[in-house]
């Protein structure tokens, strides 16, 4: 914010040099560069929200490269699953955008890149044509191997299955849980399923198979095994990302969150609920 | 002894989710620290308080942390602090709920949903509470800034060679 002060006044005279060098592009005589400016920030806040940023920050960083690149009038309102912006005044164009974002997996390294660059934009080290080719770069930057989400799913759900009281026999069958379970999170709730039904079907899983189990007598103590096995399903970055929205006073996007996780840990207790209650029957109450 | 394997074991799990939050791996490190002082500050103080007053102390010591190393690293803190929260979300208290409404005991089930309510409530707190903190508190922590003119040296060079 500081930086904005110290730089309104010459932005105007730095901009040719800070947009580099292709001027033969005859646009209109406003700033020529002005869609290109906003575009990229309009990228920057979409890769920022899809992948698990605060509102606060998403506004920040899209007003911080309008800025920079000389857009006075640049305007945004961001919603949890939808970025609206604007700008327009009578020395600059009117531009507007509305982009929707469906709500997508977490990826934190995604929004430390861009977090990162947006940095290094008001360091001045980038110009706008690097912006958008990091910003491309940051869009299909690659994730975590699928076999290594797999893996850590396993290792998170034993560890947590220790945690919560569970012993060592215990803690390796939920590690087998949360691989199994993460297979099925990846290759039939993520791509098939509503999240509804995606999380009913995964308590349900680690339900039946947990309980399979402590019959077989693989484990002993059937209770921290599906603790600890529904962990990776938990909704821990909804449910912090709505509190921090709440309480920056982006009301709407934190309620929205903050249903999400709720409506995602139901879900999970009613998956669990549906095949106790079944075993419940099955086995005449001895199993509980 | 066995809070010695539990905080192990926090620590490892806050790895292993911090890695399908897709955490840069140079942050692992930070994110195991975090999560294994949460859970030592919850565990050790169960004895002497409820559990809401120290799952809210522990998120104090959870954020204070994240923020501090956000400073440090200069990435957002959300990286340390989704992971780092984990161990003290109320999962375990969700399962019991569904447990005891399965199991035909209702009291018990109120008393677990309330309970595992009034955690995610005293959670909250602690991360309102301290992200009303000013920034500036937290600058001791900020590494040396490179100066811009030396970073821009250091990449002409860089092409250079």
């Amino acid at each position: 914010m500081e930086h904005d002060k110290d730089c309104k006044t010459d932005h105007q005279s730095e901009n040719e040099s800070r947009l580099g060098s292709d001027d033969d592009d005859n646009e209109e005589d406003h700033n020529p560069h002005q869609r290109e400016i906003l575009n990229a920030a309009m990228q920057a806040g979409h890769i920022l929200l899809e992948n698990g940023a605060e509102i606060f920050r998403v506004e920040e960083t899209m007003d911080r490269i309008c800025r920079y690149y000389g857009i006075e009038s640049g305007n945004s309102f961001v919603l949890s699953n939808g970025i609206f912006t604007t700008s327009g005044n009578e020395r600059e164009e009117i531009f507007a955008k509305v982009q929707h974002i469906p709500v997508s997996g977490t990826h934190l390294d995604r929004v430390a890149a861009v977090n990162q660059l947006s940095r290094e934009i008001e360091a001045g080290l980038v110009s706008l044509k690097e912006v958008r080719l990091r910003l491309d770069e940051i869009k299909i930057m690659p994730g975590k191997s699928k076999s290594m989400q797999i893996f850590a799913s396993g290792v998170g759900s034993a560890c947590f299955c220790y945690l919560f009281g569970g012993n060592i026999r215990d803690s390796v069958c939920a590690f087998v849980v949360g691989v199994l379970l993460y297979l099925y999170v990846l290759f039939i709730s993520a791509p098939k399923l509503s999240k509804i039904v995606g999380n009913i079907g995964g308590g349900a899983l680690v339900t039946f198979i947990c309980t399979s189990l402590y019959l077989l007598r693989m484990g002993e103590h059937l209770n921290y095994m599906i603790i600890g096995s529904i962990m990776p399903l938990i909704p821990g970055v909804p449910f912090t990302n709505a509190i921090r929205d709440i309480a920056d006073e982006d009301y709407i996007s934190g309620s929205v969150r903050m249903m999400d996780a709720l409506l995602v840990f139901f879900s999970i207790a009613m998956g669990v609920g549906l095949v106790f209650g079944v075993f419940h029957r099955l086995t005449g109450g001895a199993l509980l | 002894m066995s809070l010695l394997f539990e905080t192990l074991a926090a620590i490892v799990g806050t790895i292993a989710f911090s890695l399908l939050f897709g955490v840069p791996r140079k942050f692992y490190p930070y994110c195991g620290f975090i999560g294994g002082a949460g859970w030592i500050v919850y565990a050790g103080l169960l004895t002497y308080v409820s559990t809401p007053a120290s799952a809210m102390i522990a998120t104090i010591v959870v954020i204070l942390f994240s923020r501090t190393f956000a400073v440090r690293e200069r990435c957002p803190v959300t990286i340390f602090l989704i992971s780092g929260i984990f161990p003290l979300v109320p999962g375990a208290g969700v399962y019991w709920t569904a447990y005891y409404i399965v199991t035909d005991e209702l009291t018990l089930a109120a008393r677990t949903g309330f309970l595992a309510l009034k955690v995610a409530v005293a959670i909250v707190l602690g991360i309102v509470f301290v992200f009303e903190l000013p920034q500036g508190l937290f600058k001791f922590a900020a590494k040396k800034p490179i100066k811009t003119e030396e970073r821009k040296e250091r990449e002409n060079k860089d092409d250079l060679d």
